[in-house]
């Protein structure tokens, strides 16, 4: 079946959100959306047409032993798939790569006649998760001192015009800190101060244009290198 | 585009900030999320898996789904309650093979929805007199979709319906409507098709 014609994918799409579509077929298309936009892109829309029809359906309060069920199932012990996205690092292995050691002449940027240590590379990996949103890797080359990072896309970002990439410094524990916006098509220079300190991981996400509205990522992380 | 009312534009926004803080690990968020949520997404999995405990069983996939997707939730593409009530219908048709072992029967032997109550659901949806959809502010998408019912065949609205509301599949729909699978399966397509004309003339979606 081809899944890339128009026509077959928004009828597919349509009996995929009615419901009618069941099965091996139902399987075989849930498989296959993560890599298909197109397919997505349908499914998003027919979600839009008939969401009203969800609207009517009276609520029903659920037993209270569900919710205690659910937290037992997710944060009973520290499982993996409790973790937040930031933390879950050991599923990137294979992914992440391990810091290495690269001349780059930042030291000019810092306007020093030599860094005193060499400079850190981490690649941003493309989250697998993500990766039918927008194909996205990086490279952070991060001065030893933490004071300067310079970011370039592996390949140019496709970009929305309204849509904004934020880097994003990962700590072992707490909230990301934004790093503020990067471009998609070339590097990005950050200076700070202490951008080494208590980061574990750089991350890339989606925003609106301007950026995330609330200090913290609002749209999916499309990249990520831990350090 | 979407001209939603104010309130329900300002639960969209809370429930995608709340979303966001999910995605970054925040339990109080979830457990506000869920609070908020659950009984609406128990109700639309009650529509398709009759049984009270398994549809429980359902919603704690949903939330454990929701937990874990929440990172690739995307504000600019959905709103956070078609998001969540998508889940919650895709687990529940998951769910139908695994547990119904014969058709669901759609009868009055179900408790509390005779054979004739979604059709009438259906058609206080597509008709202008007040149903449980006009107790709420209606987003104008809502308006266009009753709109654009209205404008099927009968049997059209009513394969819809019943696929909809009740989770029923072509051969199900078929079976209830003493209907051949050929005809059920072409007024469910048609009726997607001309749905679709009908709201992209109305400006819904794309």
């Amino acid at each position: 079946m081809d899944y890339g014609h128009p026509a077959l994918a928004d009828r597919l799409a349509a009996e995929y959100v009615l419901g009618t579509l069941r099965g091996g077929a139902r399987r075989r298309f849930d498989t296959l959306l993560p890599a298909h936009p197109l397919l997505r892109g349908a499914v998003a829309d027919w979600q839009v047409r008939l969401a009203p029809l969800a609207d009517s359906v009276l609520g029903v309060e659920p037993s209270a032993q569900l919710w205690p069920r659910i937290e037992q199932r997710l944060f009973a012990s520290e499982r993996q798939d409790a973790l937040p996205w930031w933390r879950r690092l050991g599923v990137w292995q294979g992914w992440a790569t391990a810091a290495t050691v690269a001349a780059i002449g930042l030291g000019v940027l810092l306007n020093q006649p030599q860094p005193v240590q060499p400079p850190i590379v981490i690649v941003l990996n493309a989250n697998p998760d993500a990766a039918g949103v927008l194909p996205a890797r990086f490279v952070a080359s991060v001065t030893a001192d933490g004071r300067a990072l310079v970011l370039r896309p592996v390949d140019a970002v496709a970009l929305d015009a309204n849509r904004a990439l934020e880097l994003w410094a990962v700590p072992g524990q707490g909230a990301p800190r934004s790093l503020g916006l990067v471009r998609p098509d070339q590097a990005t220079t950050v200076l700070r101060t202490q951008l080494l300190d208590n980061t574990a991981a750089f991350a890339v996400s989606l925003e609106p244009a301007g950026g995330s509205p609330t200090g913290a990522p609002t749209g999916p992380i499309l990249s990520l290198g831990s350090i | 585009m979407t001209t939603a009312s104010p309130r329900s534009e300002e639960r969209s926004r809370d429930l995608a900030a709340l979303l966001a803080q999910v995605s970054l690990g925040d339990r109080a968020a979830f457990r506000t999320l869920y609070r908020h949520t659950s009984a609406h997404l128990l109700g639309v999995v009650l529509r398709i898996q009759r049984d009270r405990a398994q549809a429980e069983d359902v919603l704690q996939e949903v939330y454990v789904n929701v937990w874990r997707a929440a990172q690739s939730f995307d504000g600019r593409l959905s709103q956070p309650l078609t998001w969540l009530t998508s889940i919650a219908r895709n687990r529940a048709i998951d769910a139908l093979r695994r547990h119904r072992t014969e058709p669901a029967t759609v009868s009055s032997t179900v408790a509390g929805a005779g054979a004739d109550d979604d059709h009438d659901m259906l058609q206080n949806f597509a008709s202008d007199a007040p149903g449980p959809t006009d107790l709420l502010e209606q987003a104008a998408d809502a308006r266009a979709l009753r709109q654009c019912l209205g404008a099927l065949s009968g049997e059209q609205q009513q394969c819809v319906a019943l696929a909809f509301y009740q989770g029923l599949s072509h051969a199900e729909v078929a079976a209830h409507l003493r209907q051949p699978l050929g005809s059920v399966k072409s007024w469910v397509r048609r009726g997607l098709m001309a749905l679709k004309s009908c709201l992209d003339r109305l400006g819904v979606a794309r």
